[in-house]
């Protein structure tokens, strides 16, 4: 088997509201998948979905070879969840709730749970009412990297940690992916998910817009060009594929489309180049480009 | 004190349902039961012996106190005097928690006190607000009153009393919402002195020791004597006792930071030996049940204690015939009174098993059974961890009310603890009503099952005055208890048995629903 989770046209409705609307989603087995959307977009419920604790109105979804919703139990006993909002029991401590929850899952590894405390220095003794979100946070991510499990469910998982933790959550996640897991990493963070993430899907309005690996979807996007000239390039502005050029005196910017890429390069040399920067485009860029003018 | 005005209009906006709902119901009520006691007792010798008759009743002189004066104002201020506090006095501890230390603990509190709002503003917006509340179904009560031709004047200081009850136990909410940072602990502590409260004016008043009632509020609203003297002076102990509870509130709340209580939160373990749903169930509901059976206890205790000497000072013709017509010629009187106040006290129990029965769709509201629910717990065991403390929980709470009353009483521990345990099935059965709401409409299922509990003490209230009968009253499912003490004349096991049944099958129901439908979370 070499598929981790497959959603087919997933459709769920609340009252008038569809928050799913033929939703697609494929993790393969052993990667990292990014799963990209808005605020509002259905990632939360397509997890929920996934996790059998609500049921698709129409479409199929498959999860490590079950039914999410039929064989819960027996699914649950390979993955570990964090919540995108933990709330944890207020009367007990962080060290209680992380080892319920390892205990639950079928035990999990006392030497990973005191290095991963120490690392994300969580103090286990401190009663979960008196935790930050962060913290508490920490609490579910600590017992979810310390169990014994094939998969992975984070929802947002470091929409409270600070930088350095976030840091530390990525050596994690890379960890995972090194001992075979499967991770599906909901985000709206797209350095995260630039940085951990093998594949990703983007969804909007609770339909996947694009999914295939980071290179696949790099060519739908335009390159940004940055140049100091030697002198002036007026041809530059009749080209086909350039974008939002800005001409000041010597100094150039603009955006071109990747197959375009070639005569840019070609008409820059002509007139003669002092200094050339080009990027690749960032995830924010993918992401400004898909939710343009998408507000619904 | 800044921005206090900006917080009382959001709560009255957020409180604005339920506040208006408790106002208009507890003002309309005085005029109602006054009309009905009118119908009811048609002249003077009519009131004066069922005056005479409820006085020498030690049940309802624990539950309402004496009667001063036979008259139909003096019949109203003593038949709701008592109760409307308790209600007014619970649902301000309810609504002060809520608004100040309840904020606190969701961290909304933070997110207002960042913008222009004084430090005492929070504490000052509730106190306003719920004070207020119980100043206008006072007064409103009074035109209603005043039309079925009561005294005017005694008429104001009857409303006053009614509010005066709802004041105390604000400011008492008030205190205790600065000592802990769990508002679960807040209020049960404002619960738990109200409850003290009220016992000592039962035991005063009950056990013949005048005095006693001086020293609570309970006490206080009837000692005003509305319809019979009129002591308005009474009113200025209400109002020492909220002024002193308050300023103490202010004093204390300038002590603490934001969230933190004044006493501390100390470290726990940092490993836990929870083994999964059960561990964690028995865990969240063992404070809670602990608490309540040993108050369950204490007043079991305490009615033993009173109910001794009581043989001889029940032994009055009127209270003979009551006995007579309850549990036949040669009932034990005192057995007649412990089975009058059982009956309420096991609606008490069933409030306390609502606690436990409504626990997991709190745990679903607050999204904490979405992230246990990820695990390998399924929805069926889940929902049976919290089951289970419900059902066990009210026979612990009845056992130890038996018991300790059986103790102080006259020693039959078995026969007195049968007695209460007889109500377990009808508990039972409100628990089950509240599983089968939680399993169909979880998001309805805490209002509707507390609305639904606050129904069968309504029908109750209503045949007593002979306003509901027959099948009306049959719905409860306590008038279905065969009184145990008295020997009722019927085989007990049928009425128990189907209760049980209905009990199960409602949760029964529940769970089934429970494992088909969506987690509701309340995000």
């Amino acid at each position: 088997m070499n598929t981790a989770v497959r959603a087919d046209a997933l459709v769920k409705a609340f009252g008038q509201t569809r928050a799913l609307d033929g939703l697609d989603l494929t993790v393969k087995t052993g990667e990292v998948h990014g799963f990209l959307g808005p605020n509002g977009a259905g990632k939360t419920t397509t997890i929920r979905i996934l996790l059998g604790q609500m049921r698709a109105d129409g479409g199929r979804v498959g999860l490590l070879g079950g039914d999410p919703w039929k064989d819960a139990t027996e699914l649950h006993r390979r993955l570990a969840y964090v919540p995108g909002d933990v709330t944890l029991w207020p009367s007990l401590t962080g060290g209680e709730v992380i080892d319920l929850l390892g205990r639950v899952r079928g035990g999990l590894d006392p030497r990973r749970r005191a290095e991963l405390l120490e690392r994300f220095e969580l103090d286990p003794r401190k009663k979960c009412r008196t935790y930050s979100k962060g913290n508490r946070q920490k609490v579910a991510l600590v017992a979810a990297f310390a169990s014994d499990v094939e998969l992975l469910v984070l929802d947002e998982p470091t929409s409270g940690l600070d930088p350095l933790m976030e840091t530390l959550f990525n050596e994690c996640v890379l960890h995972e992916k090194r001992n075979g897991r499967t991770v599906l990493l909901s985000s709206h963070i797209l350095s995260e998910v630039e940085a951990l993430c093998d594949r990703v899907s983007i969804i909007r309005a609770g339909r996947t817009v694009e999914s295939g690996s980071l290179a696949d979807l790099r060519h739908l996007t335009r390159t940004s060009v940055r140049a100091e000239l030697i002198g002036p390039a007026p041809g530059l502005a009749a080209l086909p594929g350039v974008h939002d050029l800005a001409v000041d005196g010597d100094r150039l910017r603009c955006q071109v489309d990747g197959d375009a890429l070639t005569p840019v390069l070609a008409e820059l040399a002509r007139v003669g180049v002092r200094t050339l920067t080009t990027q690749p485009p960032t995830l924010e860029e993918l992401f400004l480009r898909h939710y343009e003018g998408a507000t619904r | 004190m800044t921005g206090t005005r900006t917080l009382i209009r959001l709560i009255v906006r957020r409180d604005r349902v339920p506040l208006l709902v408790w106002i208009a119901i507890s003002a309309v009520l005085p005029a109602g039961i006054a009309s009905s006691t009118t119908a009811l007792y048609a002249d003077q010798a009519a009131r004066d012996s069922f005056a005479a008759a409820s006085m020498t009743n030690p049940a309802q002189l624990a539950t309402r106190g004496p009667i001063y004066d036979a008259s139909v104002g003096g019949l109203t201020a003593w038949t709701l005097g008592s109760s409307l506090a308790l209600i007014g006095g619970l649902i301000s501890v309810l609504v002060m928690i809520r608004h100040t230390r309840g904020e606190e603990e969701t961290g909304r509190r933070e997110l207002l006190s960042s913008g222009v709002i004084g430090r005492h503003a929070p504490l000052a917006a509730a106190l306003a607000v719920v004070l207020a509340a119980n100043l206008l179904l006072g007064l409103l009560a009074v035109p209603a009153l005043a039309a079925d031709g009561l005294p005017v004047g005694s008429s104001l200081l009857f409303g006053l009393s009614i509010a005066a009850g709802g004041w105390a136990f604000a400011a008492v909410a008030a205190v205790t919402a600065q000592l802990t940072a769990s508002s679960g602990t807040a209020r049960g502590i404002a619960i738990a002195a109200g409850g003290l409260l009220f016992a000592l004016r039962s035991l005063a008043d009950a056990g013949g020791i005048g005095w006693l009632a001086w020293l609570s509020p309970f006490g206080w609203v009837r000692l005003t004597r509305p319809y019979a003297g009129d002591q308005w002076w009474v009113l200025g102990l209400v109002a020492v006792f909220v002024i002193a509870l308050a300023a103490a509130a202010f004093a204390l709340s300038t002590r603490r930071d934001v969230a933190g209580g004044l006493v501390p939160a100390r470290p726990g373990p940092a490993t836990g030996a929870l083994s999964g749903s059960f561990g964690l169930a028995a865990r969240l509901h063992r404070g809670t049940l602990a608490g309540f059976a040993i108050g369950f206890g204490l007043m079991g205790a305490l009615l033993g204690v009173a109910a001794r000497g009581l043989d001889a000072q029940l032994d009055t013709p009127q209270f003979r015939e009551l006995a007579a017509t309850v549990g036949g010629a040669d009932a034990h009187l005192s057995d007649v009174f412990f089975t009058f106040v059982m009956y309420v006290l096991s609606q008490l129990v069933a409030a306390a098993a609502l606690v436990s029965a409504l626990r997991a769709r709190g745990e679903e509201a607050a999204g904490r059974a979405e992230l246990l629910l990820s695990t390998p717990v399924g929805r069926l065991r889940w929902g049976l961890s919290h089951l289970m403390f419900a059902l066990a929980g009210p026979a612990l709470l009845l056992a130890a009310l038996g018991a300790a009353a059986g103790l102080t009483y006259d020693g039959d521990l078995a026969r007195v603890t049968a007695a209460t345990l007889a109500y377990l099935p009808a508990v039972w059965t409100v628990v089950g009503i509240a599983t089968l709401l939680f399993g169909v409409l979880p998001r309805l299922a805490t209002a509707v099952s507390w609305t639904v509990l606050g129904l069968f003490l309504l029908v109750d209230l209503l045949a007593e005055f002979r306003l509901a009968g027959g099948f009306v009253l049959e719905l409860s499912p306590f008038v279905h208890v065969p009184a145990m003490l008295l020997g009722d004349a019927s085989s007990p096991v049928v009425p128990l048995l189907g209760l049980t049944v209905v009990a199960g099958a409602l949760a029964a129901a529940g769970l089934a629903f429970l494992r088909r439908r969506d987690l509701a979370p309340s995000a």
